[in-house]
């Protein structure tokens, strides 16, 4: 791993201590630093992305460690926004440590590094395919993080002890909800997206659109499980805990495939998952 | 020697939880009978007042006997509310004497209250006060009691900052509503019941933005004018379960005996609801909801405890004023005690007089033959004389003894005027030879 991801790390761990420091004591300047070092963790990747591509002369993609730095870069980026957007910095406190823990292991496991990547995928589908599938697993990520912020406000309020944190550092129940629901439709839409793309990709490659490859298949359970959480939603109303719950769980399957198929069996996808 | 003592009885949300409220509490038409028939079994309780609110039941007796009235008001209640008696006890407080006065003046200066100074108890303290007195069982001693305890509460409102701002029980519920709902604008709150402080509660949230406003009353008038006074909508009350699949925040104040909604009821209507948070408020003693549909996903229950609670949690910052009002009751409560204690001094005071006149009488008597030679005139100026004289050493002794009792113990100057005097404290109710002046008047020696 390069100079510029350690840097990155650095500052993403910065970021994570402010942010769950600021969960704590909250203070607009901590508030402030927790943001700026986060914000400059993710420039300082992109930055490192680009030197990897003009060294590589592609999106420097292939093997575990570099598919985790980007799912760190992408998730980092959405939590940014999340963040500013919403106005909630206590997810801050979940994506800070989760990136930097990301990007730690990528940069601890450089070793095995897949090298380049393979002549055949070279091609303009790749930046977009990637994007859109690490973009979307980023905001399920952060999905994720926002169900775990509405289990714990929920249980205070069940447990009747709710004013314990500052209230504002904790949003209410409904923004949450809707929050998880709109990061859940974007997440939904970009992976569709990053399917039909690779779908593209893999017919104008290897001549079909699909494959059966495990990054593909698991793909397809991912978005047919998704797509059950989001039709819930709609049609039953499924909210509140129980959705909470079901995201994260979904966001399980989702860690667990990302890493098994990373670990054991790559397929052609070449470590990337998207 | 009478000493009479206030003394109370009962228990608060200090030392008893919500259940064993809720089965004490006695409301308004209750009280004055129960007052009457406590007149009818107590034999050692002079005075009483019952204040029964949701927060607390409590006795507020005089008697001789403080052990003794405390046990007889025990039975009582017990009785009445069919509650076991080591139940009762396992909860409650007694006190009598400084305590007891302390105990009142906090009470009504919301010092005991679940949120400090909450303006509402002074009302029902008042309230408990008139009913006392129209089932007659306020004498001396309680209508000076009652009176002193508004005025120091009024004293405490007007030199503390008590009152000031802080959070009750409807703001704790309306913060509450803001950690639920992102938005109140599109929200809809259903009043079941319309106690005043359901109604405080549903006109905040009126106020933070709240449109759609449902009202139902057993009594219908009422629920049709608090809805327009409110903009809402009343709606009857054999009726109103329908529209809880319509209402995001159900405030409960209706007077009821056993919970009115249940988990059966409203998992049904809440999948209507598609699962829609809510936010049920539990105004009501006793409880108008089922505390167990908190269980159900979506749907969060607060009872006045919880409320308290949060209520409480934000009540630190009003511990320096609560402080300062401390200081103002004690001065207060010291005042009242000098007064009950000169009381104690009122039958040694008719006694000393009693006992002076009978020697006046005595003397006139003696010089019986000669005051009949006299002039009529001559006759009644020796009269004066005599009468001028005793009542200028009386009234000597007498605002010694008041002193006395303000600074020392009562009991004890009274017995050693009693002993230079002779006159015996007992036997001065029964030397009714002369007891022009031992009129109403000296019930009261401060009147």
């Amino acid at each position: 791993m390069t100079l510029l991801s350690f840097a990155a790390l650095a500052a993403y761990l910065v970021a994570s201590v402010a942010f769950v420091l600021d969960v704590w004591r909250p203070n607009e300047r901590s508030m402030n630093v927790a943001i700026k070092a986060l914000g400059l963790g993710a420039a300082l990747q992109a930055l490192d992305f680009v030197v990897g591509a003009l060294v590589f002369s592609a999106l420097p993609v292939t093997g575990f460690p570099r598919s985790l730095a980007l799912l760190a870069w992408t998730t980092a980026l959405a939590g940014l926004a999340i963040i500013v957007k919403f106005r909630l910095p206590l997810v801050g406190a979940l994506v800070a440590p989760a990136v930097s823990a990301a990007l730690g292991l990528a940069c601890a496991g450089s070793g095995q590094n897949h090298g380049a990547l393979p002549e055949a995928l070279r091609s303009a589908w790749l930046p977009v395919h990637v994007t859109l599938a690490f973009l979307g697993e980023a905001l399920f990520v952060i999905a994720a993080g926002v169900s775990f912020l509405y289990l714990i406000q929920e249980s205070r309020l069940k447990a009747k002890r709710p004013l314990e944190i500052p209230q504002s550092r904790l949003p209410n129940l409904e923004k949450l909800d809707r929050i998880n629901y709109q990061l859940l439709t974007c997440g939904f839409v970009l992976l569709s997206l990053a399917i039909v793309s690779g779908a593209m990709w893999a017919a104008s490659t290897w001549g079909r659109f699909w494959s059966w490859e495990p990054v593909e298949s698991w793909s397809l359970v991912l978005w047919l499980l998704y797509a059950a959480l989001l039709q819930s939603r709609l049609a039953v109303g499924l909210r509140g805990r129980r959705a909470a719950r079901l995201t994260i769980a979904l966001f399980a399957v989702l860690l667990c495939s990302y890493v098994g198929i990373n670990l054991f069996n790559p397929g052609k996808h070449g470590g990337s998952f998207g | 020697m009478v000493a009479r003592n206030l003394c109370i009885v009962g228990l608060s949300h200090r030392t008893a939880p919500l259940e064993i409220r809720e089965r004490l509490a006695f409301n308004g038409p209750e009280i004055g009978k129960a007052l009457g028939s406590l007149k009818q079994s107590a034999k050692a309780v002079t005075e009483a007042a019952l204040v029964s609110t949701c927060n607390r039941v409590e006795m507020v007796a005089v008697a001789a006997d403080p052990d003794a009235a405390c046990s007889e008001v025990i039975s009582f209640i017990t009785e009445q509310r069919r509650l076991e008696r080591k139940l009762f006890e396992r909860f409650h407080y007694r006190l009598a004497g400084r305590d007891a006065v302390r105990h009142l003046f906090r009470v009504g200066a919301s010092l005991d209250s679940m949120v400090v100074g909450e303006p509402q108890i002074l009302g029902q303290l008042k309230a408990a006060y008139a009913q006392a007195v129209e089932a007659g069982a306020v004498g001396l001693i309680l209508h000076r009691a009652f009176h002193k305890a508004f005025s120091v509460a009024k004293l405490v409102r007007k030199s503390t900052a008590i009152g000031m701002g802080g959070v009750s029980v409807s703001t704790a519920a309306v913060k509450l509503a803001r950690q639920i709902f992102d938005s109140l604008k599109d929200k809809t709150v259903l009043m079941v019941g319309a106690g005043q402080m359901a109604e405080l509660t549903a006109r905040s949230l009126v106020r933070l933005g709240v449109e759609s406003l449902l009202v139902t009353n057993r009594r219908f008038e009422r629920a049709v004018k608090l809805a327009s006074e409110m903009g809402g909508t009343a709606v009857p009350f054999e009726h109103f379960r329908p529209y809880l699949k319509l209402a995001d925040v159900v405030i409960g104040s209706a007077a009821v005996s056993e919970p009115l909604l249940r988990p059966d009821d409203l998992g049904p209507v809440m999948r209507e609801r598609y699962n829609r948070p809510m936010f049920m408020i539990d105004l009501g003693v006793p409880r108008n909801f089922d505390p167990s549909i908190n269980a159900l996903d979506g749907v969060f229950v607060y009872d006045l405890d919880d409320l308290g609670q949060i209520a409480a949690d934000a009540r630190y910052e009003r511990e320096q004023e609560a402080q300062r009002a401390e200081i103002i009751v004690e001065r207060e409560v010291d005042s009242f005690c000098h007064w009950l204690r000169s009381l104690d001094l009122v039958p040694t005071i008719k006694a000393v007089r009693s006992r002076i006149e009978v020697l006046r009488e005595l003397e006139l008597k003696r010089h019986r033959s000669w005051l009949a030679t006299l002039a009529p005139e001559d006759r009644s100026r020796v009269e004066a004389l005599s009468r001028g004289l005793t009542n200028k050493i009386l009234h000597q002794i007498v605002s010694e003894l008041r002193s006395l009792g303000h600074e020392a113990d009562a009991q004890f100057v009274a017995a050693i005027a009693r002993r230079l005097l002779g006159a015996q404290g007992s036997d001065a109710s029964r030397s009714s030879l002369c007891l022009r002046e031992g009129g109403q008047g000296d019930d009261d020696p401060s009147a």
